[in-house]
């Protein structure tokens, strides 16, 4: 009494092709999201320019981002700080009115990070600052951008790279980022 | 492939689909989720997002009062440390104290005003305004204001001092009642009862532990737990190493092994409620050999006559040598100083006990001196907390009156008296009949759970307070608590409720401060033109002072009270004597005298809701999460129990369970039990763990004070058969030849515990 398999495969032979079309179903959606909507530029609450500011009128980002020398985070400017300059200036701009309508009710403005590190790395701006090194060498020419996107991936070669470049002194050891 | 007809060409598509949008998906589950940066409208002045910002305050863990810096980033608190300018702490503080930070960040923190729903702890709460939560209290107490029946509101509160405590006394004399009390298990009532007989003080004198050369404690786990164990593990380290040429030498009598037992020079164990004896047997000996050259040394020879050194020993176990030889050490090293308290001082002898040990000072010349007990200064503010203190007694007449319809309404606050008092006192069958319970606990304890109306309050991190600690350093010290985040949830200060009901009330005349913050600074004028009557502010304006304050986290002045030469009065060395301890229930049918203790960690129960506290192995038995009953070994091999077999410790009152730990530390007759654990309300890391020995406490009373003599059970151990495995960090407590704890033992000490299995203590000669 032999066994077949055939039977079996006959069965099976329209799922095989299903689950080929569904595979290659699946590369696609992920191609599709990381390709089309890699969420390097959300969009923000407010269609604020780092060109208008940081490119035409040359304003430096330590004016707005002051912490950025003395502290780990570099801080984003208060609403205050806006409304400092746009109570006087291009004050009839929807976006203008957007930021007055922010303050006046007292609410912060939803900022959406576009550069993010895991909780588990230690990364202070004030010692990157401090020597020397350009906001734009991680963050790229955001004086040249509308909307700001994430040039580089912040992964860990990023960091390696450039501590291994300048020989930073334990710049390679773990817990120098990982404290 | 044949042909691929209509159906399977749906199917396919179908199929497709289906993995396209998985694997969309797919790709947007491992992106970064969104976050945000959410700026300040307007940023406070000293805000800078990664760089911490430090504020002093005070800690409220216990009542000890050590000042605190605290350590805040982005507006959120991160670490507590000790204040180093702060007298009391100095910059050091507990576990229980940097714990604090759980306790604001604590899951089961009540977050809004809550009316009860169904029956009483039945469970089932409706989260309301803070307008309609006080309106309706208001409308409560309002009504017996107005009708003169003020007296039927009740006032029952932790131990509060400083200005919050003057706050809650003007509101209840405005309401027309005299019913507010404090009550707190571990309250050195007897205490307050024998300095107040031998010197006729109010408050607690500062023992000087720090710079004193030989230092007898009778029962004080002055380390662990006695009034201020910061303040004294400060001195204890000063003592010990802080002085050239002087090692201060450190003896510990108590029937059980504490923390500060261990730290001690020698540990003397004697039977549980001796304690005083002991002390009036030192007293013999040194007055009798000549020690003591004050006029009434002859009232005093006669009233120690009783106590020769053969007597003492017979009754305390203590042999006759070693009571000579502390009498002689003790009246030899200047200076000297005995302490008393613990579970010597909550026997039904308690307040006799302690007025012997105190009298020991006086006879040997420590009053006033360095090193010794010094007296401190009227308080700064009002009266003595320990005015309103609530012995036991004063608890059974609240629970009477409670049962016979006097009590209307009781305002409750973060006390836990459901917990901290016996079965025997029946207070939570009291509590039912009273119609209106308000509490104003920050957390869901046993006696909030009766409530019908919860008013939650801040923690001390979110508040504005003021602290004078008490007893005092010698000097007057007071620090303001203030707040150093904002408030987590829809909470309110315990003086912004106080001073909310007043203005539902219409109190506005008699309370009219705005806030406690307001309050405080209003009051704080006076500390000010205290300075400034001094001379020593300098016409500094009050803005400049009281934001000088609040930087330093301390305010002091740098007197001591001078007191002349003291002598007791003589009916008081008249009556000098203690009586044998008395036990509830006959040695034969309950061969053990229970020793509970008050935990380090978990105070009298208000830590257990603290994971950290939970999670620290205690320090004599490195056990957590649990309680445990402690068991000499030849006891535990005559019952034959082993480590973590669960035995039923049953007093008259009623049982609980707990496993086994085998303590050579401890005296055959006696078995010992943490307190703090046994919740079955106060959160879920408190809830259902462990037991509670105060539940089966005897109601034996100290006569003086009216206080529970909580150390006066007896007991018996019921094997159940059952085991479990207790969870601790410690291995197994044999050396094993590896040559950890190197020890010498003196012939005398080594000689005189040897019966008791005991650790031979190291003894330094001077």
């Amino acid at each position: 009494m032999g066994v077949s398999i055939v039977p079996t495969l006959r069965v099976l032979k329209p799922l095989g092709l299903m689950a080929v079309v569904g595979f290659v179903g699946l590369v696609f959606g992920y191609w599709a999201n990381a390709a089309f909507f890699p969420g390097t530029a959300p969009t923000q609450p407010i269609n604020f320019s780092h060109r208008i500011h940081a490119g035409d009128f040359e304003i430096e980002c330590m004016y707005c981002h002051t912490q950025a020398r003395r502290s780990t985070s570099a801080g984003i400017p208060a609403v205050s700080k806006c409304v400092g300059c746009h109570e006087n200036v291009a004050t009839e701009r929807p976006q203008i009115r957007l930021l007055m309508e922010y303050w006046e009710n007292k609410e912060p403005i939803p900022w959406i990070k576009v550069h993010d590190l895991p909780d588990f790395v230690y990364f202070p701006h004030k010692r990157h600052v401090q020597a020397g090194v350009e906001c734009q060498t991680c963050h790229g020419p955001v004086e040249t951008m509308d909307v700001v996107s994430r040039m580089a991936p912040t992964e860990m070669g990023l960091c390696l790279t450039c501590h291994k470049e300048h020989q930073v002194e334990f710049g390679l050891d773990c817990l120098t980022c990982h404290k | 492939m044949s042909s691929i007809d209509r159906r399977d060409f749906l199917k396919l598509v179908g199929a497709g689909g289906v993995g396209t949008g998985a694997g969309f998906m797919l790709a947007e589950s491992i992106k970064h989720p969104v976050e945000y940066l959410i700026p300040y409208p307007v940023p406070p002045e000293d805000f800078s997002p990664g760089i911490a910002t430090y504020y002093n305050s005070v800690c409220s863990m216990c009542s000890a009062g050590c000042g605190i810096t605290v350590r805040t980033r982005e507006g959120r608190a991160k670490k507590i440390e000790g204040n180093p300018a702060h007298p009391v702490s100095q910059g050091r503080l507990c576990a229980l104290g940097q714990a604090g930070l759980q306790a604001l960040y604590n899951p089961d923190r009540l977050t809004s005003p809550l009316l009860r729903a169904g029956d009483r702890e039945s469970g089932a709460w409706i989260p309301t305004t803070w307008e309609d939560g006080l309106s309706q209290v208001a409308e409560r107490l309002g009504a017996l204001r107005s009708s003169g029946q003020g007296n039927r509101i009740g006032f029952l509160s932790e131990g509060v001092g400083g200005h919050l405590g003057t706050l809650i006394e003007r509101f209840m004399a405005e309401l027309g009642s005299g019913r507010l009390l404090h009550h707190d298990f571990a309250h050195p009532q007897t205490l307050y009862a024998a300095v107040n007989r031998l010197f006729g003080e109010d408050h607690l004198p500062y023992y000087d532990l720090g710079n004193t050369r030989y230092l007898l404690s009778f029962g004080a786990d002055y380390l662990g737990n006695w009034i201020s164990p910061v303040h004294h593990g400060l001195g204890f380290g000063n003592s010990r190493q802080g002085r050239e040429d002087v090692r201060g030498r450190f003896v510990q009598i108590e029937p059980r092994m504490s923390l500060s037992g261990a730290a001690a020079d020698e540990w003397i164990p004697a039977s549980p409620g001796t304690e005083g004896i002991l002390a009036l047997g030192l007293a013999n000996h040194i007055v009798s050999e000549g020690g003591y050259q004050g006029a009434d040394r002859d009232a005093w020879a006669v009233a120690l006559e009783p106590y020769s050194s053969a007597a003492v020993s017979e009754q305390t176990g203590v042999p006759a040598a070693t009571v000579m030889r502390l009498a002689d050490t003790f009246a030899d090293t200047q200076p000297s100083l005995a302490i008393g308290g613990g579970a010597a001082g909550n026997h039904s002898n308690g307040v006799d006990t302690l007025v012997a040990v105190n009298a020991l000072n006086y006879l040997v010349g420590n009053l006033g001196a360095e090193g010794g007990l010094i007296f401190n200064p009227e308080p700064v503010v009002g009266q003595a907390p320990s005015s309103r203190h609530a012995s036991y007694s004063a608890m059974l007449e609240l629970a009477a009156d409670a049962r016979q319809g006097n009590i209307e309404v009781l305002i409750l606050n973060q006390t836990n008296p459901v917990f901290t008092l016996p079965a025997a006192a029946e207070f939570k069958a009291a509590l039912a009949d009273i119609p209106l319970i308000v509490s104003l606990s920050s957390f869901m304890d046993e006696t909030t759970a009766m409530a019908d109306i919860i008013l939650p309050s801040h923690t001390y991190l979110e508040s504005w307070g003021d602290d004078f600690p008490e007893p005092g350093v010698g000097f007057s010290v007071g620090a303001v608590s203030q707040p150093v985040v904002s408030p987590l949830y829809n909470t309110r200060a315990t003086g912004d409720i106080v001073l909310g009901l007043a203005q539902a009330l219409g109190l506005g005349d008699a309370l009219p401060w705005a806030s406690m913050e307001v309050y405080l600074q209003e009051s704080w004028r006076e500390i000010h033109a205290r300075g400034a009557a001094e001379g020593e502010a300098e016409a500094e304006s009050f803005e400049a002072f009281w934001a000088a304050v609040l930087q330093a986290g301390v305010w002091g002045e740098n007197t001591r009270r001078e007191v002349g030469s003291i002598t007791i009065a003589s009916d008081v060395v008249d009556s000098i004597g203690v009586e044998p301890p008395e036990f509830a229930g006959d040695s034969n049918g309950y061969p053990f005298i229970l020793h509970p203790y008050v935990s380090n960690v978990l105070h009298d129960g208000q830590g257990a809701n603290l994971p950290w506290m939970q999670e620290l192995p205690d320090p004599m038995t490195s056990v957590v999460y649990g309680s445990w009953v402690e068991l000499n070994p030849t006891t535990a091999e005559r019952l034959g129990l082993a480590e973590g077999d669960v035995v039923e410790i049953e007093s008259p009152q009623g049982r609980v369970a707990a496993p086994v730990y085998v303590y050579p530390a401890i005296m055959p007759d006696v078995v010992a039990m943490p307190i703090g654990q046994g919740h079955t309300e106060y959160g879920r890391y408190a809830k259902n763990r462990g037991a509670n020995p105060i539940e089966i406490l005897s109601p034996q009373i100290e006569p003086v004070t009216g206080g529970l003599a909580w150390s006066a059970t007896r007991v018996r151990l019921i094997p159940t058969g059952r085991r479990v495995d207790l969870l601790k960090t410690g291995g197994v407590s044999r050396e094993l030849g590896r040559e950890i704890v190197q020890t010498t033992g003196s012939g005398a000490s080594a000689g005189e515990t040897a019966g008791l299995h005991s650790i031979p203590i190291t003894v330094v000669p001077t």
